[in-house]
């Protein structure tokens, strides 16, 4: 099931009822529903992997138990480490065999060494990124004796399989989220209204903006031999905003989903294209996976503390693992390099820190130094998104030398239609603009007390909605 | 909660009655046309004896008054440029089931070759001759059935029922490569810039595989509606600027079977090997339009 689908709409309210109405004088009732919940919501794209869902999540639990209860180190090792390879093994398996077995056999093929290599037929559970995830911190927050384990069977399944943030995050920790579940939620008429707020937010940038933008970016990647190179260039900012909004679009909704149930999710976008520079670009873009990789990956590793070196391998290090993480294909991995490079000057300068604060914050524009800092980040992230939106590295090279030719001064040909897509792209980011000071975009709205044009407002943005709907276009990181 | 509940209530009704408001644009769209063939067909206005069916080929290559001229019957073009076999299909089922529409004798089916029953970049369902006629039920219940918009939404909101094209409010107007005669031809008398005017003289293989279970669906149901409602179906080969595939011709023959006839031109004729007589490389311009239509008039002459 997906957000942006009719059948999420009836499924929603009727949990809502059920959970407000029903189940409202329990704890456990509740906890009980909202698995039920996530677990139909899981099943209902395909319930064999309903399956993988219940097996991962009881591993972790049973290991997470007895990690802790183990008196002896080496049964604490031996728990931690079974965990962690079956886990890593379910991605290893599902997410990579293929892209490994391929790799190797064009390597022998390299060396005039032809082998055939066994080729799984299979497909990726969606969310298997997310949720596995959601585990391994689990686990490894216990081994480090940071948590203890959740003996409540329903309780840690609610944790890694709670319906919003299942198929695509935010990546959940069981510090932030597990206290939430233990604890009996009450209705708030605030954060109800906050929440259908968010969701339509979300709604409006997935349905509007990226599922426009991926018509005209799937036009001109899928050709680029037909276009010029400023075609090219705005099919590359195309996606640079089909990709926001898609992601950052399920995140609201992910997030308002889950207030109207009385639970906050991490946040995981901070209006990332107004960034300044690309540090500040990582810390505001899926910030749920940056920070995994920093608490988990990067500072184990020694983080910026070592010599200059050991700076450069560990940035190397959770940017190339961050793109493969994205998928096996070096395109992903080459992404991931490429903003290593972005983000190493500003490392070993001692900049990447410079711009913590919120953009031209209690201002309404902000100076020409600002400017030029989004500006050139802003560039940086769509050549980057070249990579990631190619099918390969021969089509993402052909797409940037077609780019910078001489045919880039050309006007650019796309169809009377784009330019809708264009008006909503300066319409989102006026409005993300406006309210960047917020956890969303629209989360101030209900300061302008004038109630009549906040309803016009909220009746345009739900207009947009239902027009532009129709065709359920997946969501890119369900892929992941 | 009872708050929240009363909240949402009233917000919803306020929502739907700014939604009701979009019936203006729904009337609107159709009104910006200027190719109204497709309405003519719901509302029941096709009166003629000769119907041609087709894409871009079918509408620039056979110049339906030329045809009621000769023949002195009515002739009227309904090939839509870039439109597939699953979109003939439906303008004839939608044809033939509005009871003002005359029932025609015959139907010329312009056929692509090779793109006719095989996935093709530019022959779809053409989507976007659809939605400026939303107003009319039957093509909201095909755009539901084609999986465009939901059933249940659809028949709640108006919004649902549009698309971002209905809100471009601005007057067609026929362009160089697309201006309509009265009897629905869209001859073209120019040549394209990029044509090589290199004759294709290697026969190629016509590749089975790449067939498309729904388009070959779509093109029996064609023949059968022809055959139920005593139509006289003539599947035409029209010129490229190569020679023809035998793979296709026979291909098609297959399908047709008893229920219709298969006619190509006479490849040998120098005419159709002339560049001249091109507007590119898959359609010919007016000149070579006269010609063929003068040699598919010759031929139903002779068809019984």
């Amino acid at each position: 099931m997906i957000f942006n689908s009719i059948d999420f709409a009836i499924f929603l309210p009727i949990i809502y009822i059920l959970y407000w109405f029903v189940t409202k004088r329990s704890l456990t009732a509740q906890n009980i529903l909202l698995l039920v919940a996530s677990y139909f919501f899981y099943a209902y794209w395909d319930p064999r992997f309903l399956l993988l869902l219940v097996f991962s999540t009881f591993l972790d639990y049973f290991t997470g138990i007895r990690m802790h209860d183990s008196k002896n180190v080496f049964w604490k090792k031996a728990w931690f480490w079974i965990s962690i390879s079956v886990n890593v093994g379910f991605l290893g398996v599902f997410k990579y065999y293929n892209f490994f077995a391929e790799s190797f056999a064009e390597l022998l093929n390299g060396f005039g060494l032809h082998v055939n290599v066994w080729s799984l037929q299979i497909i990726l559970p969606v969310g298997i990124s997310f949720y596995t995830f959601h585990g391994l911190s689990y686990v490894i927050d216990i081994y480090k004796e940071r948590i203890k384990p959740e003996r409540n069977f329903v309780d840690y399944a609610v944790f890694v399989s709670f319906f919003p943030l299942l198929v695509a995050g935010p990546i959940e920790r069981a510090t932030h989220l597990l206290p939430q579940i233990q604890k009996k939620r009450e209705f708030n008429y605030s954060k109800s209204i906050d929440g259908l707020r968010q969701i339509l937010w979300g709604l409006f940038k997935k349905v509007v903006v990226a599922d426009g933008c991926a018509e005209w970016s799937n036009m001109i990647f899928n050709d680029t031999a037909a276009y010029d190179g400023s075609t090219l260039f705005l099919g590359a900012i195309f996606f640079t905003f089909q990709i926001y909004c898609d992601f950052s679009g399920y995140s609201d909704i992910a997030l308002g989903t889950a207030r109207l149930f009385g639970i906050e999710l991490l946040r995981n976008f901070s209006f990332p294209y107004f960034s300044r520079d690309i540090a500040e670009f990582w810390r505001r873009w899926h910030i749920s996976l940056t920070t995994w990789f920093r608490d988990y990956l990067y500072i184990p590793l020694g983080g910026s503390k070592g010599g200059t070196w050991m700076k450069i391998r560990n940035t190397f290090i959770i940017f190339l693992v961050s793109g493969f993480w994205h998928g096996a294909n070096w395109t992903f991995i080459v992404w991931g390099a490429l903003n290593a490079i972005y983000f190493l000057p500003l490392m070993l300068t001692n900049s990447n820190r410079n711009n913590l604060e919120i953009v031209a914050q209690g201002k309404w524009f902000p100076s020409l130094r600002e400017v030029f800092g989004m500006v050139s980040t802003f560039l940086m992230a769509v050549f980057g998104w070249i990579f990631f939106r190619s099918n390969d590295l021969n089509h993402a090279f052909t797409f940037i030398g077609k780019m910078f030719s001489t045919s880039f001064f050309k006007s650019p040909k796309i169809p009377e239609l784009a330019y809708l897509s264009i008006f909503f792209i300066i319409f989102m980011l006026l409005i993300e603009w406006a309210g960047r000071e917020s956890k969303y975009a629209l989360e101030k709205i209900d300061k302008v007390k004038f109630v009549p044009f906040r309803w016009v407002f909220y009746s345009f943005l739900i207009l947009c909605v239902v027009v532009l709907s129709g065709k359920e276009q997946e969501f890119i990181y369900f892929q992941f | 909660m009872k708050k929240f509940i009363i909240r949402i209530v009233l917000f919803s009704l306020f929502f739907i009655s700014v939604d009701k408001l979009l019936i203006f644009l729904r009337e609107k769209s159709s009104k910006l046309e200027v190719d109204n063939r497709l309405e003519k067909i719901i509302t029941g206005k096709i009166k003629a004896d000769i119907l041609v069916f087709g894409s871009s080929r079918g509408a620039r290559s056979v110049i339906a008054s030329q045809i009621s001229d000769s023949l002195h019957t009515s002739a009227y073009n309904l090939a839509f440029p870039g439109s597939d076999i699953t979109f003939h299909s439906f303008l004839l089922e939608q044809l033939l089931k509005n009871k003002y529409n005359q029932i025609p004798k015959k139907i010329i089916l312009v056929v692509d070759d090779t793109d006719e029953l095989q996935k093709s970049k530019s022959l779809k369902f053409r989507l976007d001759r659809m939605y400026p006629l939303v107003k009319y039920k039957v093509i909201r219940d095909e755009l539901v059935k084609r999986k465009e918009k939901k059933p249940l939404v659809n028949e709640l909101l108006v919004s649902h029922q549009l698309n971002k094209s209905n809100f471009l409010l601005k007057q067609k107007k026929f362009t160089k490569n697309d201006s309509i005669m009265f009897c629905g031809s869209m001859p073209i008398s120019h040549q394209k810039k990029s044509f090589d005017k290199k004759f294709g003289k290697v026969p190629y293989e016509y590749d089975l595989k790449s067939e498309l279970i729904q388009k070959i669906k779509a093109f029996n149901n064609f023949i059968d509606l022809c055959a139920k409602n005593d139509i006289q179906l003539i599947v035409v080969l029209p010129p490229n600027f190569r020679v023809i595939s035998n793979g296709f011709e026979n291909r098609m023959k297959h399908f047709v079977g008893t229920k219709g006839v298969v006619w190509k031109y006479e490849q040998s004729k120098p005419d159709y090997s002339d560049s001249d007589n091109f507007f590119d490389n898959a359609h010919l311009q007016k000149k070579g339009a006269v010609i063929y239509t003068a040699d598919l008039i010759a031929y139903l002459k002779t068809a019984h």
